[in-house]
């Protein structure tokens, strides 16, 4: 290696000055591209026996198989009093054992083959996925499905399970980024289900009966969608898919309970949490929309302009022209079911805590007073256009992709409108949603960090509610 | 000896060769006469590319009096060139200067300390804003981004650690030569402008990423305690006052001095022609004149000669770190370290997530690892969280005596056997994303010297034998060679 190196620099001088007069070179500026037409690729849609959809996309170039089950459940469903249910279901799920396999021999035979199976459930979906090498997937797929369908909830796990989610309790109150986190959720949720987060008691309310009620409640054949990606030849598949699956299930109709949307409520609140740290984690936000909204192409660009990219107006004038901050930015997380969010956050020193609360307040409420500019606009369409084939840059994320998006129910030809929508969106559209969805005057406001550094007192903003990080230490 | 044997023959039979091979026929390596290597992988699943530039320059690179400017610097690589994020560098230019000046007058002034003449400092700090305010009336801030986002550009980013440091950009594959003409006039003209109010950034991602999180603070703490010696022990970020003390005068010296093709390792991965990105590499990076490359480091940690306890009060439930000193990346010891670090601690399989989570149940999570570094010796991390009412000490010994197994009693061929499986399948699934390979590919190359690193890992792995496990164990898992670092509550019942 090293003589390689003397003796490329030794060519170097007898040919430097061929290469630096060479071919020309074009501006950044403005430099014009060959033309890329991307056409969106399309998994192929199939029903298996059962009545479970079935998004298939084939692709051998890894010898590796991917499945990702979509199941219409939810931590929206905790049972009042056991927030926590669905995420520790689903942990026990897989490590409990399934199917008469013991959690020690799934464990041991998985890891052998390098196999994966992993599940978790989020706010309105639940996942059941599976990675493996070609030749080991007929036995994952049926410990998979033995996970889906058939876990056998070991006492001692659902016990382990349990045991770990009072011990997150204990330590959720470590790191100031978490707590801001939590609280600025629960805050914006408050009387939501959405709202609700683990407490000491509701984890040790939770039992193993709990797990498997719940899991037979959603957990069946009508209430998923997969997403199968790689290396397998069809017949095959979907033959192992039916030998698993089975005929339609007897069941009755599947009754997710009806939960309503979040009330609409624009109220200001002031939280700050005491810790002594020298840096100050700064939230706020108040409820978005759902994917339904006709105005969400215009609040994807004003997303952009805000403060969703290292140009946005709260990135340019709070990091990058102020220094007062590494991380600032904001977002409308749709939301797809219920109502989402918008949070604006950053971190800055305790000593400027005031100072950037109020200039993020100011940066945020000018979107609603002024049009964009037309290279703002032009700018946020532009990479929104542009990049959207990032979505797609492998099988798995194309079938997963189709499959999500019949789970939640986006209206036909949505993917393939999606660029042509964005690219309608004008200054007018941005100015009124902003006007519509933006209310800085109602922001919930979490603050964690050292009061007495503060540059000024919160109750600038109005009064403070402090919040109790002691954990009891039960 | 004959279960090792049988183990080598099941690795040729069952797919190493196969796809190790893959990798091998994919990879494209060109070296451009100024010393750039060029490694490509063409990838026809999507219209896209994702290129990275490795610069065999990172903190332990720096010299004690500028410590934390290779993470500096790699943040000034995005203000611009002569030419990009300016709309008049000429006049633009004599401004940077005064600030420059400005500056370094404010800094000595500060060096003094309590000495040091207050209303000195505070009229340089209005002459510092005031240069600052009419400088910036030519920057076209952070055009880099603008460029690449509106051409559909994503996961721009750049990160340093102690070995290196990477830029990294995705593009629909017909925009490469934007890469091409932007990263070749970076690393020919950069313009470090903005550098002051920059600087106030990193410092606010210092105590984000460290000063306000108390597990974070316990590791700095850890390192620093493990290495007196040799550089690693720094944090890449710098301490503080090291950061307060940066200039662009020094992050100039030192980008000049390293940050040119000679450093440079470029990976471009995607739907890609490779000898038309030659042509294209070639006629953008080839005429750059190459620089120098940071001399190795010479400094050598002595021998650890006792047990380094570190603790950290904190307003933090307790948790615990256990090291070893070990050596670099590809001494035929860290093969044996690697097959260790699988045994103890991937998976649910794992001993060490076997015994203490799920059979004691005295930790909710453990982790195996190597930090902080690479490409010196470095350490061999255990990192557990003890669960109440357990106790850091139950915690430790448990973890103690899973070391001591491993010397004493032989690993289990299932379980070599389990490891070589793992690879088979991390060999293929790397191959997956463009970003992930050209990651790969950058990092072994600018840490083992070649890229074919992951080709034979898997051969090197299978050739580790039981014996060598235990030597290994025996040799470095002693009191002597040991870290031990720990949180303890503020108030809790330590205290």
């Amino acid at each position: 290696m090293k003589r390689m190196i003397i003796s490329l620099v030794l060519l170097f001088s007898a040919f430097t000055t061929v290469f630096a007069a060479d071919a020309p070179k074009a501006d950044p500026r403005t430099m014009t591209f060959p033309e890329l037409r991307y056409e969106i690729p399309k998994g192929e849609r199939v029903v298996l026996e059962c009545g479970m959809p079935v998004y298939l996309l084939r692709d051998p170039e890894l010898p590796i198989v991917t499945i990702t089950a979509m199941v219409r459940t939810g931590s929206v469903y905790d049972p009042a009093g056991k927030s926590g249910l669905a995420g520790l279901t689903a942990d026990v799920m897989r490590s409990g054992g399934a199917g008469g396999l013991s959690p020690e021999r799934m464990d041991d035979e998985l890891e052998f083959m390098a196999s994966s199976v992993e599940s978790g459930i989020g706010i309105d979906m639940g996942t059941v996925s599976l990675a493996s090498l070609t030749k080991n997937f007929p036995r994952t797929l049926r410990i998979f499905a033995d996970v889906l369908l058939r876990p056998d909830f070991s006492e001692n796990r659902v016990d382990i399970a349990r045991k770990h989610l009072i011990e997150g309790l204990r330590r959720q109150n470590d790191d100031p980024k978490e707590i801001a986190g939590r609280e600025i959720g629960k805050a914006i949720y408050a009387g939501h289900p959405l709202g609700a987060v683990p407490t000491f008691e509701s984890a040790r309310a939770i039992t193993r009966q709990d797990m498997v009620d719940f899991h037979r409640r959603f957990f069946r054949t009508d209430g998923m969608i997969l997403a199968v990606a790689g290396d397998f030849d069809r017949t095959a598949m979907l033959g192992e898919l039916n030998a698993v699956f089975g005929k339609r299930a007897a069941s009755g109709p599947p009754a997710l309970p009806e939960i309503p949307q979040p009330a609409q409520v624009f109220k200001p609140e002031i939280l700050h949490g005491q810790k002594e740290v020298n840096q100050t984690v700064i939230r706020m936000g108040h409820l978005g929309i759902t994917k339904d909204s006709p105005d969400v192409y215009a609040l994807r660009v004003l997303d952009y302009i805000l403060g969703g990219s290292f140009t946005s107006r709260l990135t340019m004038e709070i990091r990058t022209n102020q220094g007062l901050a590494y991380n600032v930015d904001s977002r409308f997380d749709v939301g797809r079911r219920f109502t989402g969010t918008f949070m604006a956050e950053t971190d800055t020193k305790a000593e400027s805590t005031v100072k950037v609360i109020t200039l993020m307040k100011e940066i945020i409420s000018g979107m609603t007073k002024e049009p964009v500019t037309d290279l703002e606009l032009k700018s946020a369409k532009e990479y929104i256009i542009n990049s959207f084939m990032f979505g797609f840059t492998s099988p798995a994320s194309i079938a997963s992709q189709r499959a999500r998006l019949e789970f939640y129910g986006y209206p036909a030809g949505y993917l393939e409108e999606y660029r042509a929508n964005i690219a309608r969106v004008t200054k007018a559209d941005v100015l009124a949603a902003a006007r519509k969805y933006l209310r800085p005057e109602a922001f919930k406001l979490v603050v964690v960090g050292d009061a007495g550094k503060f540059d000024k007192t919160l109750s600038a903003f109005g009064t403070v509610r402090e919040l109790d990080l002691r954990q009891s230490n039960p | 000896m004959k279960r090792i044997w049988l183990v080598v023959v099941t690795v040729c039979l069952f797919g190493t060769s196969l796809h190790a091979a893959t990798l091998e026929e994919k990879v494209v390596e060109h070296r451009l006469s100024n010393g750039m290597t060029l490694l490509m992988v063409e990838r026809h699943t999507s219209p896209t590319v994702s290129a990275w530039i490795r610069f065999r320059v990172g903190s332990v690179d720096e010299r004690s009096d500028e410590r934390g400017l290779a993470h500096m610097l790699e943040h000034m690589l995005f203000k611009g060139t002569k030419t990009l994020g300016t709309s008049d560098y000429a006049a633009e230019k004599p401004l940077l200067d005064q600030i420059e000046q400005t500056a370094q007058l404010m800094i000595a002034e500060k060096a003094k300390r309590e000495k040091g003449d207050k209303a000195r400092i505070a009229e340089l700090e209005k002459q510092l804003a005031k240069l600052e305010a009419d400088a910036s009336r030519y920057v076209i801030k952070d055009e880099f981004f603008d460029l690449y986002s509106k051409n559909g550009g994503v996961g721009y980013n750049a990160f340093t650690s102690r070995d290196g440091t990477t830029y990294l950009i995705s593009l629909p594959a017909n925009k490469l030569e934007l890469w091409a003409a932007i990263e070749s006039d970076r690393m020919q003209n950069a313009v470090l402008r903005e550098f002051y109010s920059e600087r106030a950034v990193v410092m606010e991602e210092r105590r984000r990423s460290t000063d306000a999180d108390p597990e974070s603070k316990l590791w700095e703490t850890f390192v620093a305690s493990a290495f007196l010696a040799h550089p690693y022990g720094q944090p890449t970020i710098g301490w503080m006052p090291e950061i307060e003390n940066l200039t662009r005068t020094k992050a100039e010296r030192f980008f000049h001095a390293y940050y040119g093709p000679q450093s440079a390792i470029v990976a471009i991965v995607g739907d890609i022609d490779t000898k038309a990105t030659i042509d294209l590499v070639e006629r953008y990076f080839g005429g750059i004149r190459p620089g120098g490359m940071p001399l190795p480091v010479t400094a050598e940690e002595p021998r650890q000669a006792g047990e380094r306890r570190i603790e950290l009060v904190a307003e933090s439930e307790p948790t615990l770190v256990i090291g070893f000193h070990k050596p670099a990346i590809a001494a035929p010891d860290d093969y044996v370290f690697d097959v260790i670090t699988m045994i103890l601690g991937e998976g649910r399989t794992s001993r060490l997530y076997k015994k203490l989570v799920i059979e004691k149940q005295i930790a909710t999570d453990v982790g195996v690892f190597d930090a902080p570094g690479q490409r010196y010796p470095n350490l061999f991390v255990i990192n557990a969280s003890p669960r109440t009412p357990h106790t850091l000490t139950e915690v430790e010994e448990a973890i103690l005596a899973e070391l001591e197994r491993l010397k004493t009693e032989p690993v289990a061929e299932r379980d070599l056997q389990r490891i070589l499986n793992k690879i088979e399948f991390e060999d293929a699934r790397r191959m997956g994303t463009n970003g992930g390979l050209a990651r790969n590919l950058t990092d072994y190359e600018a840490t083992t010297g070649s890229w074919r690193y992951m080709v034979g890992y898997r051969g090197k792995l299978a050739a580790v034998t039981t014996a060598d496990i235990q030597r290994v164990a025996r040799d470095y898992f002693t009191r002597e060679n040991r870290m031990v670092g720990f949180i303890t509550k503020k108030g809790g019942e330590d205290k």
